[in-house]
């Protein structure tokens, strides 16, 4: 169903000529997204192809192209970067928006610690240019080259950082929104003038409609300006970047502590989790390196560190037996970045994390404070430049479980995810890595109370069986989490892409109040229901 | 009215009277009667009752003195939901630091119930006895502590709202997968979280609504751990200026707990019992000081605010100022007993004059001296006393935003002046919005001028409230239509 | 191989675009934070190295077919490699710059070619060189030069000059203080004038395969012929085709860059740089010795998976992501020079922004290798430095032709100049 000439000549109108293509080449690349695999015919790599793909640069131009949307009836999906298939076409007949074009950082307030910034702008390039004020931004979970845009307004914005510089959620202040029905709202202080500032108001603060706890993921209309509250960086105006590609490190200077924190058992961990709450250290605190399996993981970090090899050598790393002691080592761990605002402030610190490791039976895992290590453990954990290693084994991934909530609550469904995992690694069909191969935040908002545990399954993403297992493994979750009386993980938000609108709507029945809502507020803003069901609504029955 | 059941009904004149006026130039209007709900059961069935008659309600959560005009009815015939009797504190969470509430609970009777638990919980500038955590919170009043600040709405999570509609809806993670509290204490959640539940965040919908779009039955708020040591310190300047900028730098690193500015008026009011006092404390003082406790919370405290005190310290001398214990005789412990409770019995506004105008907004930090000169100038014109003028300044969102009050006390039974008042009222906040001051929560004669400005803003509550209150049930004519 | 070899390769992508930025630990500013010439061009997804992965698995999958816009695609893209260093910070299974490489190669063998390459192929055949020459005035460079020819005479070491330095008259000069400098120091160094043919590495990135191996065959018989042991050259294109290309087809010679050579001379105390060059410079890494001039490793291979899924190769299989290219010998050569100031940009070493002369473009589409030319200067100036060195005839080439055209105020530099200058 291609676009009708009328159409694409108001949409060329629009953009000009050299920012829309409806050309099958250009439209394919649009259309392949990491995860289409588990829920496409075939396994395909390719989600439903976009009609044409335009490329805005500027909210005007976005506006027009969502009134002629409404005009022609056409359903528009934008996405920023592009990271996964929550951002493609659902369907057939979408004009796919992609934001590159507005990729500035508007202005960096300082003193009132904000910055201004547009769809494209990714948390790397933020970072670097916050960097220079003293300040940092959060970077989320999806790493450096994730647009902070989209996690404060349209996705999950928790970050290894959130403890102390706060969940993108949070750190919304105001925001530009070109809604479906082809109006702007700017909410917070910016509606009034005001500057850009403040997230709430004026009265009932719109803002709400914004987000949630998830995000409208592209199915409700165009985000294209927000402002988001930055934290202090007491460090170096850049990184200093030594080492060898790809191990990369960072000799930061000395208020800044990487720390692998490891336990006993899990009750250990997860009171380390309360403590350091209610102390209040920590500037990055997360579980990162298990993520590659407790079992593998630790070898594949030594292999990076040497840039002679290569991940065909892992099992050689395996057999060593300094890497044998410090898997062992490190079981049950996470990661702690302390970084003081003076160095009255890191030496308290330091002593606050010895008491708390005394308390808990905790000790810091030897080989990451090895200098080049730590070194290399900052720079990673902080800028999270290297976060696509989650693909690093086979090409294909997906994370399991992560429901968030208090420490005591995650530690209910640790155990099971462990468990539902164990099978499908050792009958070879998901990596067999470990059967705790779990990344999340220890704080996934600011203060820290709730974290969550991700539970990684690698499938090799060019071998059909490994594929279908992966879904079949999803679908094993959920089935296990109902049993025991967990909500569905992020399992259950993946495989809902690849369900008919019947077996959604029967997932949506079951929170009917939130999807009733979403509809009347949808039914109000999107009356041509130019959205997609990333912005999920219960039936009028 | 059978609807309702057994509820505690008002129709008492004196009383249904007290409920017709406030302490602003709102226009008095007696409502029909109040009806004092005991559970969220109740207020539904109040809601019912008002959409099938078409009946206004008003809900009031706090007790008098009320000041925004937000609890006196804007039509006829409204009825008082008074929530008052909802007054238990549900659940407190050591653990977790989270304590589960009703409406009419108020920070004098939940922080000893928390202090004994070991926790407190960051309150806004000496709050009247009466004074509704819940309300307090939903309406964004800042608090103290900046650092906790997480967002404007912090430390409020997650809600029970009954809609203008009638419907119940948990938000936040009480609204997820366990249907129950019970069910989400036995697997250890706390409400922590307080997102969504799906793609809104309905707990923002209701702030600052002055109870226009749904009524708050209970809500889960986090708490701080109960500080071991807590000590108070002044940075006095004479101008306001040079302190700004000490204060940025402070605020940018998040030392202290406890941090705000107030002027020599302000600060006199808050620490006097009379009117003499007020005026003799207000010439000793400097005129302006940052406010600033340093509390030592759990391990090591007398380190963390022996540290942060030292930090401070060293911050402090590079902008050419000083980090003092005590100004004008006036110690840190005198200071901290005051502002870290509610207000003695006679709120402290009203206790220079007797009566109280405030003005308030936000922005951020480095614009506050423009507004305080045409306060001044404003007030100049109009032959008010410009040392009476109480300014608080409240930093917010760790830093981002600044709350700025400034108070104008007044004798309510002299004509002139109160006529003065008013007119330095309006004057004041036409030309401090046209400066650009974010008037983000618009009680009164704000609701027009803010919202006219704002057509976006405005057009999307509308449709809100079109959505959770179809009838236009709650709270009418408050918010700018 | 062919592009259906390269399946996975193209089912793996993850779509996370770091292929359009410098790897982000290096990252310093949002102006130099990009990586991909192509993608900042043309912008749509396709132009991307994850684009054109895509593309490939389309194009396997019989999704789509050839039109002017697959070719586009496929050809407008410097072939630079800066994708394929970002790519590899998280991967060990994509070879990125070969799919890219591999689709021009079947694009080429069905017959769908670019109409602008044509004249260069054509001349290519004939005249052997990429100048569109006469292949007899290859020589005329050194006239005069008292340097042996190795036509007749035998030398340890040949001095391959390259087609850009052979007929450049603006770089011939470069050339001959080279071959100068490296007799001077002792070197048993010699040139092939006519006989010198092209190294066959710029079209075989245009996706002329087979070429390759005609121009390879004329240059190694010749440098056998003459008891060569060693080729040197001045040309980072020429480098990376003697250092990568040819061993990988099975001719194997010592091959070092001139840059290299002298920083080895300088060391030695053969070279002594004593004037004083007064001058802020800025070094850009060519592409071709950088983060593409690792040296080949023989390997042979094969697939299996191990812990269930990880796909691997027995034995390991060499790695190339820039981690070896030659970045340290012009830098020292650079800082060895009295009174210059060397001064970095943000984008160096194997994320290096390419000048934007490769990979066919400058033939093709000469406005958009104009305009990666004038990202590099912008960049270049940022530094505060007066000119821009590098070590390469094209990059420089294209530098200064956009200095030119775009009225720019820098200056361009071989490093041979300065050495020259320092002397």
């Amino acid at each position: 169903m291609a676009l009708s000439r009328d159409a694409y000549r108001a949409l060329e109108d629009i953009v000009g000529p050299g920012y829309i293509s409806e050309d099958p080449a250009v439209m394919d690349s649009y259309a392949y997204q990491w995860l289409a695999e588990t829920v496409r015919p075939n396994q395909s790599k390719f989600m439903p192809r976009p009609e044409a793909a335009l490329l805005p640069g500027s909210t005007k131009e976005v506006q027009a192209i969502v009134r002629t949307c409404n005009k022609y009836k056409i359903k528009v999906k934008p996405y920023s970067t592009g990271w996964y298939f929550y951002g493609a076409p659902l369907t057939e007949g979408v004009i796919q928006l992609d934001m590159r074009r507005m990729d500035r950082i508007l202005e960096i307030d300082e003193k009132n610690m904000f910055a201004v910034i547009e769809p494209y702008a990714i948390a790397g390039v933020l970072q670097a240019e916050v960097m220079k004020r003293g300040l940092n931004c959060t970077v989320t979970g999806a790493g450096a080259s994730c647009s902070t845009l989209v996690g404060a307004t349209c996705y999950h914005g928790s970050g290894g950082t959130s403890i102390y510089t706060g969940e993108l959620r949070e750190n919304l202040l105001g925001a530009e929104w070109v809604m479906p029905n082809g109006e702007i709202l700017r909410t917070g202080s910016i509606g009034s003038g005001c500057g850009w500032f403040c997230a709430e108001g004026p009265g009932p603060s719109m803002r709400g409609i914004v987000r949630g706890a998830l995000g409208a993921r592209g199915g409700l209309g165009v985000y294209t300006k927000c402002a988001v509250k930055l934290s202090p960086w007491p460090g170096p105006v850049e990184f200093p970047v030594e080492g060898t590609a790809p191990a990369y490190r960072s000799p930061l200077p000395g208020n800044f502590r990487a720390y692998t924190l490891a336990f006993k058992d899990w009750d250990s961990l997860f009171e380390a989790y309360y403590r350091l709450y209610d102390n209040e250290i920590g500037y990055y605190a997360h579980r990162q390196w298990t993520m590659l399996g407790a079992d593998l993981g630790p070898a594949f970090w030594m292999l990076y560190q040497d840039p002679t090899k290569s991940l065909d050598d892992i099992e050689e790393f395996v057999q060593k037996q300094e890497v044998k002691e410090f898997t062992e080592e490190m079981r049950r761990s996470f990661q702690l970045v302390l970084v003081g605002m003076s160095q009255r402030d890191i030496e308290y610190q330091d002593k606050v994390l010895e008491r708390i490791l005394e308390e808990t039976g905790g000790w810091k895992v030897k080989k990451w404070l090895e200098p080049e290590m730590e070194q290399f453990a900052l720079l990673y954990l902080l800028r999270l430049g290297k976060k696509n290693l989650n693909f690093v084994y086979t090409g294909g991934w997906v994370g399991n479980f992560m429901q968030v909530g208090t420490p005591d609550f995650v530690k209910k469904y640790r155990p099971l995810a462990e468990d539902a995992t164990r099978e499908y690694q050792e009958k070879g069909l998901l990596v067999d890595c470990g059967s705790d191969s779990m990344m999340g935040c220890v704080g996934s908002i600011s203060g820290g109370g709730n974290c969550g545990l991700e539970q990684f399954g690698f499938y090799d993403v060019a071998d059909k069986v490994s594929t279908a297992a992966a879904v079949e493994w999803m679908k094993h979750c959920i089935q296990e989490e109902a049993m025991h009386n967990i909500p569905p993980g992020k399992e259950g938000m993946y495989l809902a892409v690849g369900k008919t609108h019947e077996e959604l709507q029967q997932d949506l029945a079951k929170q009917p109040a939130t999807h009733t809502w979403q509809r009347k507020i949808k039914q109000a803003l999107d009356p041509n229901d130019l959205g997609d069901r990333m912005y999920p609504t219960l039936d009028e029955r | 009215m059978e609807m309702i059941g057994k509820q505690k009904i008002i129709k008492e004149h004196k009383i249904l009277d007290s409920y017709s006026h406030d302490n602003s130039f709102t226009l008095p209007m007696q409502p029909r009667l109040v009806v004092q709900p005991r559970n969220a059961d109740d207020v539904q069935k109040i809601v019912t009752w008002a959409n099938r008659t078409k009946t206004p309600l008003v809900p009031v959560s706090s007790g008098e003195p009320h000041f925004h005009g937000d609890t006196v009815p804007s039509v006829p015939e409204a009825v008082i939901i008074d929530l008052r009797r909802m007054d238990k504190i549900i659940r407190i969470d050591r653990r977790n630091r989270m304590v589960l509430i009703e409406p009419g609970v108020t920070y004098a009777q939940l922080q000893p119930a928390l202090a004994e638990e070991g926790l407190r919980l960051s309150t806004p500038l000496l709050p009247r006895q009466s004074k509704s955590v819940i309300a307090s919170l939903l309406e964004r009043e800042p608090t103290l502590v900046p650092k906790y600040n997480h967002t404007l709405l912090e430390p409020l999570r997650c809600l029970e709202i009954v809609w203008g509609n009638g419907e119940i809806l948990r938000t936040g993670d009480a609204g997820g997968y366990y249907p129950t509290l019970e069910q989400q204490w036995e697997m250890g959640l706390a409400q922590v979280f307080s997102g969504g539940p799906g793609q809104v965040d309905y707990y923002r919908l209701v702030s600052g609504a002055q109870g226009s779009i749904g009524i708050v039955t209970w809500a889960s708020v986090k708490c701080e751990v109960l500080p071991k040591v807590h000590r108070f310190f002044f940075i006095p300047a004479d101008n306001l200026k040079g302190l700004v900028e000490c204060a940025y730098r402070l605020l940018k690193v998040r030392l202290g707990d406890e941090f705000l500015v107030l002027n020599s008026a302000s600060l006199a009011a808050i620490l006097s019992r009379d009117a003499d006092g007020i005026q003799a404390l207000k010439n000793k003082l400097p005129p302006w000081v940052i406010i600033m406790g340093i509390a030592g919370r759990d391990l090591f405290p007398e380190e963390k605010v022996d540290f942060q005190e030292k930090d401070t310290r060293d911050i402090v001398h590079q902008f050419g100022l000083e980090l003092l214990p005590a100004v004008s005789g006036i110690g840190g412990g005198q200071v901290m007993s005051t502002i870290l409770n509610p207000s003695p019995v006679t709120y402290w506004k009203l206790t220079y004059k007797g009566a109280c105008q405030d003005i308030f907004f936000m922005s951020t930090l480095d614009k506050i001296s423009e507004f305080v000169n045409t306060v001044f100038a404003a007030a100049n014109a109009l032959r008010y006393p410009v040392s009476d003028i109480g300014i608080y300044l409240q930093p917010q969102h760790q830093g981002t935003a600044c709350h700025c009050e400034f108070n104008l006390p007044y004798n309510s039974g002299n004509k002139i002046e109160s006529d003065h008042v008013r007119e330095l009222l309006d004057t004041c906040s036409e030309a401090l919005i046209e400066q650009g001051a974010y008037f983000s929560r618009p009680y009164g004669i704000w609701a027009d001028m803010v919202y006219n400005r704002d057509a976006g803003n405005k057009e999307m509550i509308k449709t809100i409230k079109g959505i959770f209150d179809p009838n236009n049930i709650l709270n009418p004519g408050k918010l700018c239509f | 191989m062919a592009l259906e070899d390269y399946r996975d390769d193209c089912t793996n992508c993850s779509r996370c675009s770091y292929c359009k930025w410098i790897p982000f630990d290096h990252i310093k500013s949002a102006r130099f934070a990009r990586a991909c010439p192509s993608m900042e061009y043309c912008n749509f997804q396709a132009y991307s190295l994850g684009g054109r992965l895509s593309v490939g698995l389309s194009l396997l999958e019989g999704r789509i077919g050839y039109n002017d816009e697959l070719k586009d695609i496929v050809w407008k893209c410097q072939m630079g490699g800066a994708c394929d260093v970002s790519d590899k910070i998280c991967r060990y299974n994509i070879e990125g710059l070969e799919v890219m490489r591999e689709m021009r190669f079947k694009l080429v063998e069905d017959g769908q070619t670019l109409p602008q390459h044509k004249p260069y192929i054509d001349n290519l055949h004939k005249e052997e060189n990429m100048m569109m020459e006469p292949g007899v005035n290859r020589g005329k460079w050194a006239d005069g030069l008292d340097v042996k020819n190795l036509a007749e005479e035998k030398a340890a070491v040949v001095f391959h000059a390259g087609c850009r330095y052979s007929y450049a008259e603006g770089l011939q000069k470069t050339a001959r203080m080279a071959v100068m400098m490296l007799r001077d120091a002792g070197v048993d160094i010699g040139i092939m004038g006519e006989n010198e043919s092209c190294c066959g590495g710029r079209v075989y990135q245009w996706g002329y395969r087979k070429e390759l191996n005609g121009c390879a065959r004329k240059n190694t018989r010749v440098w056998a012929d003459a008891g060569v042991k060693t080729v040197v050259t001045p040309c980072a294109e020429c480098y990376y085709t003697f250092k990568r290309l040819y061993p990988e087809i099975g001719f194997t010679f010592e091959v070092i860059h001139v840059v290299e050579y002298i920083n080895r001379l300088i060391k030695e105390g053969k070279i002594k740089l004593t004037r004083s060059v007064p001058l802020t410079v800025t070094y850009h890494d060519p592409c071709h010795l950088g983060r593409l001039g690792e040296p080949y490793v023989p390997w042979q291979g094969t697939r299996e998976k191990i812990y269930g899924q990880i796909p691997v190769w027995k034995p390991s299989k060499p790695r190339y992501n820039g981690a070896w290219g030659v970045y340290d010998a012009p830098r020292n050569v650079l800082k060895s020079i009295p009174g210059l100031a060397l001064v970095e940009m943000e984008r160096i070493r194997e994320y290096a922004w390419c000048c934007g002369a490769g990979g066919g473009v400058l033939e093709a589409y000469p406005d958009f290798a104009a305009w990666t030319a004038a990202e590099r200067l912008a960049e270049a100036k940022a530094t505060g430095a007066e000119a821009i060195v590098s070590a390469c005839p094209w990059c420089e080439r294209n530098f200064a032709d956009t200095v030119k055209s775009q009225d720019e105020k820098i200056e361009v530099y071989d490093i041979i100049d300065l050495v020259q200058m320092a002397l």
